[in-house]
């Protein structure tokens, strides 16, 4: 048996799926968590349930929201349970009144059953059932309440639901569209559908059935779509007056809080603050404590496996693969683990507080100055744990536009892969400071994000004034279990692919280093295969970083398979050179670095195309290989530019040879970028004057 | 300030505001189509509730929950005012 599991965003859909499967999906407090159908089987039954992205109407809007419909219309479903969320039952009962139009069975599980007395609200669920005409129970996703009658709800309840909704003028017109309609199922949905005038149905229209459409708009002095909105929600009004009684409650806890958090002065300082200490603390503070500790013990181990290994007489070279390749790449990866799991703690927190929602608003408007909506932070700050989600995430964006945008822009969010490199270099060439210089990083990426926002909007995307509508959910106290089971989750997959993609490449690069192209083994590093390869790319790089350095080069160019890599592969390049050392100790082939060449080497590595991962998220939410190809070229060169002219003007600041000449050219070029920033395209003068200009598709 | 009895559109008014749904105008068929299945159908009650810092998008309370609509999709909602 197929279950469909469709209710409004943020209604506690996945929390439900979780609890029936006993699997783990993502769940958090804003609209959109759920960007993709997912499915699993109910715990002791045979009954395969699919867990679908909130809706609030079988009419979508966004993407994510169209697989829900798709899903409901191809894949016919023999139950559906419509979850709705009892403190907003009457938004979420519209969604029931077209669910019940379909052919299919449908159960209502009435969620958050438990806050319903908190907040002085009784429901007669016998009468609602009995108006509804289908079976009700209640539920708590959260605590776990009410499941075992769901489940046994699923195997017994059997019947059709047809409830009658509409005045006795559309009620008719619908009987008589009815019979006009020959074979498809779902014959009264589809009937409304076309009295509607859905484009999805369209090609079942009849010169009969427009007759009846021209004839009820004429009598309705409105179009249908409107007439039928406003008679289900008349419908639910009066059913609401019958089964529900609520004491009035002026002021909830979450206005009290949006006064101070969405207050006009100091909300936007408080989400400065707030974003400012997670990354201050998961990179710096935590960082400091914690990387030595730890890379000191695997130093350890390996060390103990050295002498092991030669106890036992093993041969030079696997002595080398696995204490200089393996150990040393992954090992340099693992060391940062602390600080992710920070980092996810916090991004996790925020998820389930309700202050994403927040976020976005407090945004919104300074976002669609630079041609993107309040909408595009979410993606933004997923995409600081890893940019995959983030860039999946971009669904809940309606505007195709911004939403392309959005994509494009997420990599340039520092990613947990990416803070290896931040903790290791701000850590080694600022001290005290990392973590500052850590947080400004941070801080660069976003002036980065507004500056390729507004060049593609003068460039790329047309000038368009784009939409904002969006519930905002109240405030909810994270619970712990499901947050600790979250972070677990990201930080199992982070020790995997240092398993996995880290380990495989760690040894490659090993053999690469290990070996001649005559495949000579116990050659100088410089004569190795790498080296070669990194030879001939070096010039590339050296406005970047100041020197010709094929180590650089190579280590730069594995960051495409993972941004850890950069790292792995820099810790066994060192390791293998002569001296053996750690990266930036004296004698270290790394040891030209200064503290300017390192920022430049850093933000090059930051804002340059991301990992082979994030670059197939992103092709497979451009729809278009061309586009992300033009995307990643973008960024790659944008990225060059930006560290070259960080090194450029830093290390003649660090030489001291910074003169007049250099503060002329930073000029020319700050004069340039505005230019192309202020630049304006000419409005055409018959828009200026027009009424719809703003939502004028052209 | 409007006053009670007085039809504009929703974007006019101030926190605290009530106002009756009169009707959507007809400018895009897509965020109309969105407006009404969101609840904003003719004799909603919607109330004004917060303002975002930057003075948009603003927030509305209406059947039992906030929706946050920015104020050029507000300006296709007419009204009349009720307090």
């Amino acid at each position: 048996m197929k279950i469909a599991l469709i209710g409004n965003p943020n209604s506690g859909k996945t929390t439900l799926f979780n609890l029936l499967t006993g699997l783990n999906a993502k769940i958090g407090n804003w609209p959109g968590v759920t960007i993709e159908k997912k499915s699993g089987v109910i715990k002791n039954t045979n009954y395969e349930i699919t867990d679908l992205p909130g809706i609030y109407s079988l009419s979508p809007y966004s993407i994510e929201e169209e697989i829900s419909r798709k899903y409901v219309f191809d894949e016919n479903p023999d139950v559906i349970i419509n979850i709705i969320d009892a403190t907003a039952l009457e938004r979420s009962l519209y969604l029931t009144t077209q669910l019940l139009e379909l052919d299919c069975r449908v159960i209502v599980a009435l969620n958050m059953a438990d806050v319903l007395q908190k907040k002085g609200i009784k429901i007669n669920i016998q009468k609602l059932e009995e108006i509804l005409c289908t079976k009700i129970i209640k539920i708590s996703a959260l605590r776990g309440a009410g499941i075992k009658e769901l489940i046994n709800n699923i195997k017994i309840y059997n019947t059709f639901n047809k409830s009658h909704i509409y005045d006795s003028k559309i009620e008719n017109s619908i009987n008589k569209i009815q019979d006009i309609l020959q074979i498809p199922p779902n014959k009264r949905f589809i009937s409304v559908k076309l009295l509607e005038k859905d484009e999805r149905f369209m090609n079942l229209e009849t010169k009969e059935i427009d007759k009846i459409r021209i004839e009820l708009e004429k009598y309705y002095e409105t179009d249908l779509e409107e007439t039928i909105a406003i008679q289900r929600y008349k419908f639910i009004e009066k059913l609401k007056k019958e089964t529900v009684i609520k004491k009035i409650k002026t002021k909830t806890f979450s206005d009290k809080l949006d006064t101070v958090l969405l207050n006009k002065w100091f909300g936007i300082p408080i989400f400065i603050i707030i974003m400012f200490f997670i990354y201050y603390f998961s990179v710096g503070v935590i960082g400091n404590y914690t990387v030595d500790l730890i890379s000191s013990f695997i130093e350890k181990i390996s060390e103990y496996t050295k002498f092991l290994l030669k106890n036992i007489n093993t041969s030079d070279w696997l002595i080398s693969l696995i204490i200089d390749g393996i150990m040393t790449g992954v090992g340099s990866v693992l060391s940062f683990i602390p600080q992710l799991i920070i980092l996810f703690f916090c991004i996790s927190i925020l998820e389930a507080t309700g202050y994403m929602s927040r976020i976005s608003l407090l945004l919104d408007k300074i976002f669609k100055k630079i041609g993107l909506s309040g909408k595009s932070l979410i993606p933004f700050i997923i995409g600081s744990g890893c940019s995959v989600p983030g860039i999946m995430g971009t669904r809940i964006i309606e505007n195709q536009e911004e939403r392309e945008k959005t994509v494009i822009l997420t990599p340039f969010i520092p990613c947990t892969a990416k803070l290896p490199m931040i903790a290791l270099f701000s850590g080694y060439f600022f001290g005290k400071n990392s973590g500052l210089i850590s947080v400004s990083l941070y801080f660069l990426s976003i002036l980065i994000i507004i500056f390729s926002a507004i060049l593609m909007k003068k460039i790329v995307y047309k000038d368009t004034n784009n939409t904002y509508i969006a519930e905002l959910p109240e405030y909810k106290l994270p619970n712990i279990k499901y947050v600790l089971r979250d972070v677990w989750d990201k930080v199992i997959s982070f020790i995997k692919r240092a398993g996995t993609i880290i380990l495989i490449c760690s040894i490659i690069i090993w053999f690469l280093l290990s070996f001649s192209f005559k495949l000579e083994y116990g050659i100088n590093i410089n004569n190795s295969i790498l080296a070669h390869i990194g030879k001939s790319m070096s010039w590339i790089f050296y406005p970047v970083i100041g020197i010709n350095s094929w180590e650089a080069t190579v280590s730069i160019i594995q960051g495409l398979v993972a941004k850890e890599q950069v790292i792995s592969s820099m810790s066994v390049i060192s390791g293998l050179s002569e001296g053996g050392t750690k990266i930036f100790e004296i004698g270290s082939v790394f040891n030209f670095f200064t503290p300017v060449s390192g920022c430049s080497f850093m933000v090059f590595n930051l804002f340059s195309a991301p990992c082979f991962g994030a670059i197939a998220a992103m092709d497979k939410e451009l729809f278009n290989s061309k586009k992300t190809i033009k995307a990643i070229t973008f960024q790659t060169i944008l990225a060059w530019f930006i560290s070259a002219f960080i090194y450029q003007i830093g290390s003649r600041i660090e030489k001291g040879i910074f003169n007049i000449t250099d503060i002329l050219m930073i000029s020319i070029i700050l004069v340039i970028l505005s230019k192309i920033l202020l630049y304006k395209k000419e409005e055409k003068s018959e828009c200026r004057y027009c009424p719809y200009a703003n939502s004028c598709v052209r | 300030m409007k006053y009670i009895g007085e039809i504009c559109n929703l974007s006019e008014l101030e926190v605290g505001q009530v106002a009756k749904v009169i009707t959507l105008t007809q400018i895009n068929r897509k965020i109309r189509r969105h407006l009404l299945d969101m609840g904003i159908t003719k004799d909603a009650e919607v109330t004004i509730k917060k303002i975002a810092p930057m003075g948009d998008p603003i927030s509305i309370l209406l059947r039992d929950y906030e929706l946050c609509i920015c104020k050029e999709d507000l300006k296709n909602i007419i009204v009349e005012v009720i307090k």
